[in-house]
């Protein structure tokens, strides 16, 4: 594989998709480090780092309009992407639940047979369910946290353990994603950096996918 | 009060009429909650439905003004369903005494009265005397000339239905309180009845408190442990500066100021005029001369009278109370005033117009521990004009209580020394400071005079330290006074003389220092027995707790009930015993003619059911100066022994225009004038604002919302508050009416952390026909919404 | 130890507020003037620097009369206080007193206490540091824990003149309330003893003259099913998952080097 600089590129991810991306991904960092000293007295050091507590809610309150963002961007920006992503999520064929098992094989440097994958594979898909899960948890509570003037007590007091659960579940997913991204499928960051994976790439781990673009090819130089 | 504090736990019944002790005497509910826990009741009898009204058990509602048909329904009530102590009232007061025959009441007077001076001619209402000059009695009580029976006819008109058509209170619990507080008239049985300044400052003020003693005596609940008439004094010394001469007319130990009268000419014709010809009294010679002793020392002789010719003298028939004061100043009689911790600005009656008045001054001292809204009286913020007002103001800065030494007299007449807790802020100084170095430094400036005038300020001793810090032991000693030539601590009273030979400079605090002990300083905290912890400070007279104790004790001089022992005569012994000093010769034994007779400082030793004061020998109801009713009891409105001031000062309104009862009253938060409380952020934020209390019946009425702004007027003028719409406050259903009442707090001013209306800018400017205190709780007034 | 609670009977209190001063006053709270409410009450309800509010309720009576309630409001200190389980940096605990207290060094300004009171007793005061930064601590009455700590009453205890508050030994004074309540019941048919066993019991007990409701207390407050979820579950285990993922990750990137080097020649299978 080491020979990817100068292979051929198919077009992965456009503009909209990746900043949207990006925002996300920034914000929820931000996100994550203002929230941990309060989350775990292990992480307390992190309190001065904000100027103090003050400093860290300000900083979250920030992020926290930022988290929001992402999903504007990416409908108005790349409705392809955006309806591209949001089918391929509902989609859920044999080949995906297959993924898992030798996915987890692959995950600890042992040999796996992978079937063919879509443009988002089953790892991805779920990937993406968990975050707009948690997303919704973490935006729902964290505005009746935010503002809880507006809330009942009952829902107020619910919010906090959403909240947590949310940054619990969105932790972890983001932990496996980002490891995923740099470890175990390096490649996939050109893909979400400047938008394209090489050929051998997408054949390899979005063969359905490199199948359908294979596909589409000829008819698409056609109508161009 | 006759009693004291600790005593109120021994109530069965206590009626709270004219005062709100859970809002200005807070700590007596210590005490009366002991009362009420062992199955005492609790009345609370206000225009408006107070803190203290919530902690009684009954509470009745009656219109501000109207005490004394209240009281006489009551009365009337004991009367005539029997229901009075029998051989009390037969035995210990004046009912079996048969009036001359030039006595009479007819239509709301009584005889002899002169319309010209509004005054009258109290001989026509004088006792009966044989020959020898004793009062006919008749013990049965059944001569239709003796007290009880023209107190009986008196009362009778003060039937149930006409009584709550002038007061408004409900029927049902109108006779649900007289029937509560005539089971105190069971012999055994206690009640006493609290009252403040709801009871005194009226044009009838002193026949209000009248009306409360002919209760307790008719009930025989005073003398007794429980009972008595108990005034709440308003401040913490209120007691002791009226001991001390505060009054115009009162010097020390509640005697009289010589006037320009002819009778006056001489010492001796003064002694005779004021002093009476039976009762405790009689020794009044002795105890004015130590206290001319202690004025003017060894210049003090028996040839110059004992300095009786120093002593400042009353103009005859001239009054020189507050508002007369302020009258003269409005005049342009006075030049200059001196100030102790007095705020006119807003404590006094018309404010607006003695604000005005102030500017007529030529100087004025202000001492106090806050600029207050009189020693800023000339600034913008008072809405004058600084440079048209000529008056030099120069102020003292004083310290608070806990910043000096002294003593505290409380209502119960407990004498209490204070030490120092803190030493003053930046230049301030206690009062006895400032009058010492002021004294001293007269005293200097007058040295080589040798004008007659200045003769009294030489003669003057003011012997209590060469420098500018009095020593106060010196002044607490010769307040008790001593013996001129040994200088030896004078123990009692009883041992002044009238020949010079010793002083005092307050007869009725003489035995509160004898030897070296100061017994004002006392803290022994242990009850030998009813709670009158005779070892812990010092009451005058004489540290007895109970005044007129002998009434404790019945006709052979055993207490009239085992639980209520005040003192009993003890034949073994052959003295009074028990758990309080006697207030009685304490060897006078059943032998003695006078033996049933405790009330010591009356004349012929009687409760007085029947006593001569300006308006008449007994209560007679009267409207308020501004009233919304016609008297339903005869056809005088107004009490026909107030006198009027200055008439600019004195605008009446009609209830024509303003057909609201108002009344003032004070609240825990904040204190009188509110120059310290609302100076305190503490205190202050508990109370920010000027609010006025109105019914939800006058609010639908005029248009109100709870929390909107409104104007308040009176004749006198207007204030801003905020309106507090309460269900605590409730029309009055009287005779041929609904009328309609309000009242706020007379707090606030223009200085200090809050601020807000001063409800003394609505207050009339007239007095009680004896006292001449203020009117300040009830006069008519109108509101609107602010727009 | 024998334990010792605060009692409040307000069917002894004479609403001076005396309470509030001495409050203020021993622990040199800042006044704070509210607008008129159109009552004789001051303060709308407690806050960071009035940490003991008299409150003022006028009822009518079912017998025509009328009711003016006065209640003493401050911090109950539960003994399952939601304030201490809300606490995600554990700045609030109970001392061996049984009050409640706020350790101002732990505590970040966070506020999440103030929205699980439900008595509404805690509250959020901003200050300013020496640079001029503001930061916020969570304040409420400590129940004098400093004075008992001297062997001394609360201040609102020492300043109560009627007894309506006393500070004392746990028994002692709950037979005592149930011997007031009986004497209370003819004037207040409705007085009770307020004391919620669903989060077993507090720490200031309650004579009250009305039905808790009247009083703006919950009548029977429980520890949140939301807050056992969160603080004995969501937290821990989130801890846990973050823990979790962070061995996945650490053991993957071993594993994975491992069977790298075991199964050199087959490399190219991986989907790296």
């Amino acid at each position: 594989m080491n020979k990817s600089g100068n292979q051929k590129t198919v077009k992965r991810f456009n503009l909209g998709f990746r900043i949207s991306h990006w925002v996300n991904a920034a914000a929820f960092f931000v996100l994550y480090i203002s929230a941990l000293p309060m989350y775990t007295e292990f992480f307390d050091w992190l309190y001065p780092v904000f100027g103090g507590p003050a400093g860290a809610r300000l900083v979250h309150r920030i992020a926290a309009v930022a988290f929001m963002l992402p999903l504007p961007i990416m409908i108005i920006f790349d409705w392809k992407g955006f309806s591209n992503w949001a089918k391929n999520i509902f989609s859920w064929k044999k080949h995906d639940l297959q993924f898992f098992p030798q996915f987890m094989k692959e995950f600890f440097g042992m040999k796996a047979k992978v079937p063919k994958q879509d443009f988002f594979n089953a790892g991805e898909k779920i990937n993406s369910w968990l975050m707009i899960i948690t997303t919704i948890m973490l935006i729902c509570s964290g505005l009746i946290m935010w503002f809880p003037q507006y809330f009942p007590y009952g829902i107020i007091m619910w919010a906090y353990p959403m909240h947590s659960i949310g940054l619990g579940l969105a932790a972890a997913v983001a932990i496996g994603h980002i490891y995923m991204s740099l470890v175990t499928a390096k490649p996939s960051m050109r893909g979400i950096i400047k938008g394209d994976v090489s050929e051998e790439y997408a054949k390899d781990h979005h063969g359905r996918w490199y199948d359908e673009l294979q596909a589409a090819e000829p008819k698409k130089k056609k109508h161009a | 009060m006759t009693n004291h504090w600790n005593d109120l736990k021994h109530a069965d019944v206590l009626m709270i009429i004219g005062a709100n002790p859970a809002e200005n005497h807070p700590i007596s509910f210590k005490w009366i909650l002991k009362a009420l826990e062992k199955g005492g009741k609790l009345i609370s009898v206000d225009p408006r439905f107070t803190r203290t009204s919530q902690m009684a058990n009954v509470y009745g509602q009656l219109r501000s003004g109207t005490d004394i048909a209240f009281i006489g329904g009551m009365i009337n009530y004991i009367l005539e369903n029997e229901l009075f102590h029998k051989e009390y009232v037969a035995a210990y007061t004046n009912a079996s005494y048969i009036v001359e025959d030039t006595y009479s009441f007819n239509d709301g007077m009584f005889s002899g009265y002169d319309k010209g001076k509004r005054s009258y001619d109290k001989t026509k209402w004088a006792f009966k005397k044989d020959k020898e000059g004793k009062t006919l009695k008749d013990p049965t009580l059944k001569d239709p000339k003796c007290v009880f029976q023209l107190m009986k006819k008196h009362y009778s008109r003060y039937d149930v239905d006409t009584v709550i058509g002038v007061t408004g209170t409900a029927k049902e619990t109108y006779l649900d309180i007289c029937k509560t507080y005539a089971s105190t008239g069971e012999v055994g049985k206690a009640g006493t009845i609290l009252y403040a300044m709801g009871g005194t400052q009226h044009t009838v003020g002193t026949q209000n408190i009248r009306s409360y003693a002919i209760l307790q005596l008719l009930l025989g609940n005073i003398g007794i442990s429980g009972g008595g008439v108990n005034a709440l004094r308003g401040e913490s010394n209120v007691q002791g500066s009226t001991d001390f001469g505060l009054l115009y007319d009162n010097v020390p130990g509640y005697m009289q100021v010589p006037t320009t009268a002819e009778s006056d000419y001489t010492y001796q014709g003064f002694l005779d005029r004021i002093t009476p010809k039976e009762g405790y009294w009689i020794n009044k010679p002795k105890f004015y001369t130590s206290m001319m002793k202690s004025f003017y020392g060894d210049n003090a002789t028996k040839s110059n009278e004992f300095g009786y010719h120093y002593l400042p003298k009353l103009s005859a028939g001239k009054n020189y109370s507050f508002m007369r004061l302020f009258d003269a100043m409005h005049r342009k009689e006075l030049e200059g005033l001196l100030l102790f911790g007095s705020n006119p600005a807003v404590g006094g009656p018309n404010a607006g117009k003695e604000i005005e008045s102030l500017s007529n001054l030529k100087w004025m001292v202000a001492v106090d521990l806050f600029e207050t809204e009189t020693s800023s009286f000339w600034q913008k913020e008072a809405g004058a004009d600084p440079a048209s007002i000529q008056t030099e103001v120069i102020f003292l800065p004083a310290s608070g209580s806990f910043e000096k030494e002294g003593s505290v007299t409380n209502s119960g007449r407990w004498m209490q020394y204070r030490w120092q807790a803190i030493k003053p802020k930046g230049e301030s100084k206690a009062d006895l400071e400032i009058v010492h170095m002021l004294a001293r430094r007269l005293k200097e400036m007058y040295k080589n005079s040798s004008n007659p005038a200045d003769m009294p300020m030489k003669a003057m001793t003011w012997d209590y330290g060469e420098s500018d810090h009095p020593d106060i032991d010196l002044v607490c000693r010769e307040i008790n006074g001593y013996d001129m030539k040994t200088k030896q601590q004078v123990k009692k009273f009883g041992d002044l003389k009238d020949d010079g030979s010793t002083c005092s400079g307050n007869w009725i605090y003489c035995g509160f220092y004898p030897e070296n002990e100061n017994l004002s300083k006392r803290r022994d905290s242990t009850d030998e027995g009813m709670s009158n912890f005779l070892n812990w400070s010092y009451a005058w007279p004489a540290n007895r707790r109970i005044l007129y104790n002998r009434a404790s004790a019945d006709l052979n001089g055993k207490a009239w009930s085992k639980t209520r022992v005040g003192i009993e005569w003890n034949a073994a012994e052959g003295k009074w015993k028990g758990n309080d000093v006697p207030d009685f010769v304490v060897d006078k034994g059943p032998k003695d003619p006078t033996f049933n007779d405790p009330f010591i400082m009356m004349a012929g030793g009687k409760g007085a059911l029947f006593a001569s004061i300006n308006e008449g020998p007994i209560p007679e109801h009267y409207e308020p100066y501004e009233n919304p009713m016609s008297n339903s009891f005869s056809s005088v409105q107004l009490n026909p022994a107030v006198q009027f001031g200055e008439e600019e000062m004195n605008a009446q309104g009609d209830v024509s225009k303003y057909p609201i009862v108002a009344t003032t009253y004070r609240l825990s938060e904040h204190w009188q004038s509110g120059a310290m409380t609302r100076s305190q952020e503490w205190l202050a934020e508990l109370v920010p604002h000027m609010f006025v209390e109105i019914s939800e019946e006058l609010a639908k009425e005029k248009g109100i919302n709870n929390k909107d702004k409104i104007i308040v007027s009176s004749a006198r003028g207007e204030i801003n508050a905020y309106a507090m719409v309460t269900k605590r406050f409730k029309p009055y259903k009287l005779k041929d009416k609904t009328v309609h009442h309000i009242g706020m707090p007379w707090h606030f001013g223009y200085k200090g952390i809050v601020t807000g209306g001063s409800a003394n800018r609505l207050t009339p400017h007239i007095g009680d026909a004896n006292s001449t205190i203020p009117e300040y709780k009830a006069f008519l007034c109108d509101v609107r919404r602010a727009k | 130890m024998a334990e010792t609670i605060k009692l409040v009977d307000v069917t002894k209190c004479d609403g001076c507020r005396a309470c509030m001063v001495s409050c203020k006053n021993w622990n040199d709270l800042p006044s704070e003037m509210e607008d008129f409410h159109g009552s004789y009450q001051s303060h709308e309800k407690i806050t960071a620097n009035t940490w003991n509010v008299l409150t003022f309720n006028e009822q009518e009576r079912k017998d025509g009369g009328l009711d003016w309630l006065f209640r003493h409001s401050s911090c109950l200190h539960c003994t399952e206080a939601a304030c201490e389980k809300a606490c995600p940096e554990n700045a609030i605990s109970h001392t061996e007193f049984g009050s409640v207290v706020v350790d101002y060094d732990t505590c970040v300004g966070c506020g999440y206490c103030v929205q699980a009171c439900g008595f509404d007793a805690i509250n959020l005061a901003t200050y300013v540091d020496k640079n001029g930064k503001e930061f916020r601590k969570a304040q409420k009455c400590t129940q004098c824990t400093d004075r008992l700590e001297e062997g001394l009453q609360p201040a609102c205890a020492t300043a109560c003149h009627t007894g309506a508050i006393v500070y004392g030994d746990k028994d002692e004074l709950l037979s005592s309330a149930e011997d007031r309540l009986a004497q209370i019941k003819e004037r207040y048919p409705n007085a009770n003893i307020y004391n919620p066993q669903g989060i077993s019991g507090t720490n200031t007990v309650y004579i009250l003259a009305d039905k808790p409701k009247t009083y703006g207390l919950p009548e029977n407050p429980k520890v949140a099913l939301s807050q056992i979820v969160w603080k004995d579950y969501a937290q821990p285990i989130g801890k846990m998952m973050l823990g979790a993922t962070t061995m996945a990750v650490i053991g993957s990137f071993i594993a994975t080097n491992l069977n790298k080097k075991n199964h050199s020649s087959e490399g190219d299978q991986s989907h790296e």
